[in-house]
């Protein structure tokens, strides 16, 4: 008796008790399902927070500032003198274990343009920034290290600047802008690309490096990223420039750098326990959806106790009607897992459309999700399959 | 080809022992037309389903075409159902989800024959009990009779050298149920041993010979003028 007839006899009783069959696979259905949409949201999360924190994986780390108990508490903004310096700048650049210093100043100011005024984010950066942050030119173009040098007063803003500033203007290049007094020539509008939830949507205008003095008085940094010159060095270029900075600043707070692999490690086991415990979850679901397999099993092999006692006396083995009911069960659980996949995948993909990270479903857990349905389907029919087998074939046609 | 000789049958029913069938001897020679009759619970159908080769007695031994058939395991069992023995049963058991021809090729599944000759030949089998009109009825759309016809076809798709019925016009009028006894004694031409168990005299008057049982034992055996080999 080939396979491919036990698995058409098998399809074809299924088919005989459609509601009943659809009704038993659902714990497999959502025991799957679940197991491959958590997998792929973790993985998915995982991947989006890590790429987040880790500016793109291109060995940079960001320094930052943390105020002591002290400063919070005097009612000052701690954050007041804690800005890089040219010479902090220069004597980073110098560690061996550094690549290069990404170093731009922020400010939030009113921009003036015609009698309109709103609040608006500058920078104030050179072409380093760009390494940082993706942007996408939409018409014009971007500010690059030429403009620093010749302190040009120009500026690119975004999408949401044009909306805001120059709702009626066909063509914001050529526009003129003030920030503290100073006029600027818009050359660029531009965009965000992987643009995260966290991230505030702000109206934004970036000018040269060398032209915030002329408006601020001072040409100390706000923003301090530090490129190591490869990965290996990322943790011995953080310790030494924060050891430079300290010393330098001797300030009562201390200035510190995100520690990739510590974060990575976090959300790691952030997405990994939560996997565990919804994969466990999904993993109960699984064995009560195989239980109730069984049980279906258990009852169809006492309906169809008269049909096994034909078959034995037309000539089926026990190894026969033992894969008659196996196959049953497998196809049972494998159509399940099938169902479950599509489901969790969609499931999936829509959570990682509206949240904005990559879909990751790979092949190895769509094919352990469609194993593990087999598995399920072998040892929870394994029972009602060897019941069957052991049956007498004249007991069970003499079966009412 | 039939050879039971000293064949007891005995059930446990708690302290109680009953004794189904006793002190048997039997043989049935090749193209043997047997009819096996008796009152009820004498025993006809336990001795169908030993002959059969589905239930096994409490003492005795059983040759089949020279096998002794109580030495044989499960798996050569089930093969020599498969291809020595076909049963028609007083309810038919038809399959009722799987249409006429798909019910005939059900043996020929369990002997390992590819779909394509199953299907030609559980057609010819139909065709030779006269259902070639009614392949792809399913059994509830088919009269008594016409399933009795069905289970024959099944029970011959293997060419056995043994058909065993118990009491196939059991559950037929008189006109389906001559219909019934003409194909057997068709079978019988050909040169199929048959043993028919049956209530009816007009059934056994198909067969050449005649054993009836009273209280599990072989009480008569005759016409035997067809069968010189036996010794009984
Ligand atoms: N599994 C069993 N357990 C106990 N007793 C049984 C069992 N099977 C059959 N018997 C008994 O064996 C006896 C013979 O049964 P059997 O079915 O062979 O009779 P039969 O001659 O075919 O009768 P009928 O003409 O009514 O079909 C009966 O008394 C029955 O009660
Ligand atoms: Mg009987």
């Amino acid at each position: 008796m080939s396979f491919i007839d036990s698995l058409k006899m098998a399809l074809r009783s299924l088919w005989s008790h459609k509601m009943r069959s659809i009704l038993t696979m659902l714990g497999i259905i959502i025991g799957v399902g679940a197991v491959i949409t958590v997998v792929a949201i973790g993985r998915g999360g995982e991947a989006m927070l890590t790429s987040q924190f880790a500016g793109g994986g291109n060995d940079t780390f960001e320094v930052y500032y943390n105020p002591s108990d002290e400063e919070w508490m005097s009612g000052e903004d701690p954050y007041s003198k804690t800005q890089y310096t040219e010479e902090d700048i220069l004597a980073i650049e110098s560690i061996p274990a550094v690549d290069q210093v990404i170093a731009y100043a922020q400010n939030s100011t009113e921009v003036g343009y015609r009698e309109e005024e709103a609040m608006a984010q500058v920078v104030a950066l050179n072409e380093g920034y760009y390494e940082l942050h993706e942007l996408e030119v939409t018409s014009g173009r971007l500010l690059d290290d030429r403009d620093s040098d010749m302190g040009r007063r120009i500026a690119a803003v975004n999408e949401g600047f044009v909306e805001e500033f120059f709702e009626d203007v066909q063509n914001p290049i050529g526009e003129i802008v003030d920030i503290e007094n100073t006029s600027f020539q818009i050359v660029g509008v531009f965009t965000r690309e992987n643009q995260s939830i966290f991230d505030l949507e702000m109206d934004e205008i970036l000018i040269p490096q060398t032209v915030w003095p002329m408006l601020y008085g001072t040409d100390d940094m706000d923003m301090l990223n530090v490129q190591a010159t490869s990965a290996d060095d990322i943790q011995e270029a953080g310790d030494e420039t924060t050891q430079l900075l300290n010393e330098g600043h001797s300030l009562a707070g201390e200035y510190e750098v995100l520690n990739m692999e510590e974060i990575q490690e976090g959300i790691s086991q952030v997405t990994n326990i939560t996997t565990m415990i919804i994969g466990s979850v999904a993993g109960i679901a699984l064995i009560v959806g195989g239980i109730g397999v069984m049980n279906i099993m258990l009852v169809s092999v006492t309906e169809r106790t008269k049909e096994i006692g034909l078959r034995k006396s037309l000539g089926a083995t026990r190894g026969n009607i033992v894969s008659q009911f196996l196959i049953e069960s497998m196809t049972l659980t494998t159509i399940g897992g099938l169902i479950g996949i599509g489901l969790g995948a969609g499931l999936a993909n829509t959570v990682a459309l509206i949240a904005g990270w990559p879909l990751l479903i790979s092949l190895p857990v769509i094919l352990l999700g469609i194993g593990f349905s087999m598995v399920i389907g072998i040892i929870f029919g394994l029972l009602p399959a060897n019941k069957a087998a052991k049956l007498d074939p004249v007991e069970a046609m003499r079966y009412e | 080809m039939i050879q039971l000789n000293d064949i007891q049958k005995k059930y446990e029913m708690g302290d109680q022992i009953l004794t189904v069938l006793d002190n048997i001897h039997l043989e049935i020679a090749n193209h043997e037309f047997v009819a096996i009759m008796g009152p009820s619970g004498s025993g006809k159908s336990t001795l169908m389903n030993i002959l059969g080769c589905l239930d096994q007695p409490s003492y005795g031994t059983y040759r089949l075409e020279g096998m002794d058939i109580f030495k044989q395991t499960q798996t050569s069992l089930a093969a020599i159902r498969n291809q020595h023995i076909g049963f028609v049963f007083q309810q038919f058991q038809l399959l009722p989800k799987l249409t006429a021809e798909m019910n005939v090729e059900l043996p020929l599944i369990y002997a390992g024959v590819k779909k394509q000759e199953r299907k030609e030949r559980a057609q010819e089998a139909l065709r030779k009990v006269g259902l070639g009109e009614r392949m792809k009825h399913f059994p509830n759309q088919l009269s008594g009779g016409q399933k009795q016809r069905v289970a024959i076809a099944r029970a011959i798709i293997n060419d056995p050298s043994l058909i065993l019925a118990d009491e196939p016009t059991g559950a037929l009028d008189t006109s389906s149920g001559e219909q019934v006894m003409a194909l057997f004694e068709a079978l019988h031409r050909e040169g199929a041993t048959i043993v028919v168990v049956t209530h009816e005299a007009e059934v056994a008057d198909y067969a050449r010979r005649v054993v009836t049982l009273r209280d599990g034992e072989i009480m008569n055996d005759g016409g035997r003028e067809t069968c010189p080999s036996s010794t009984v």
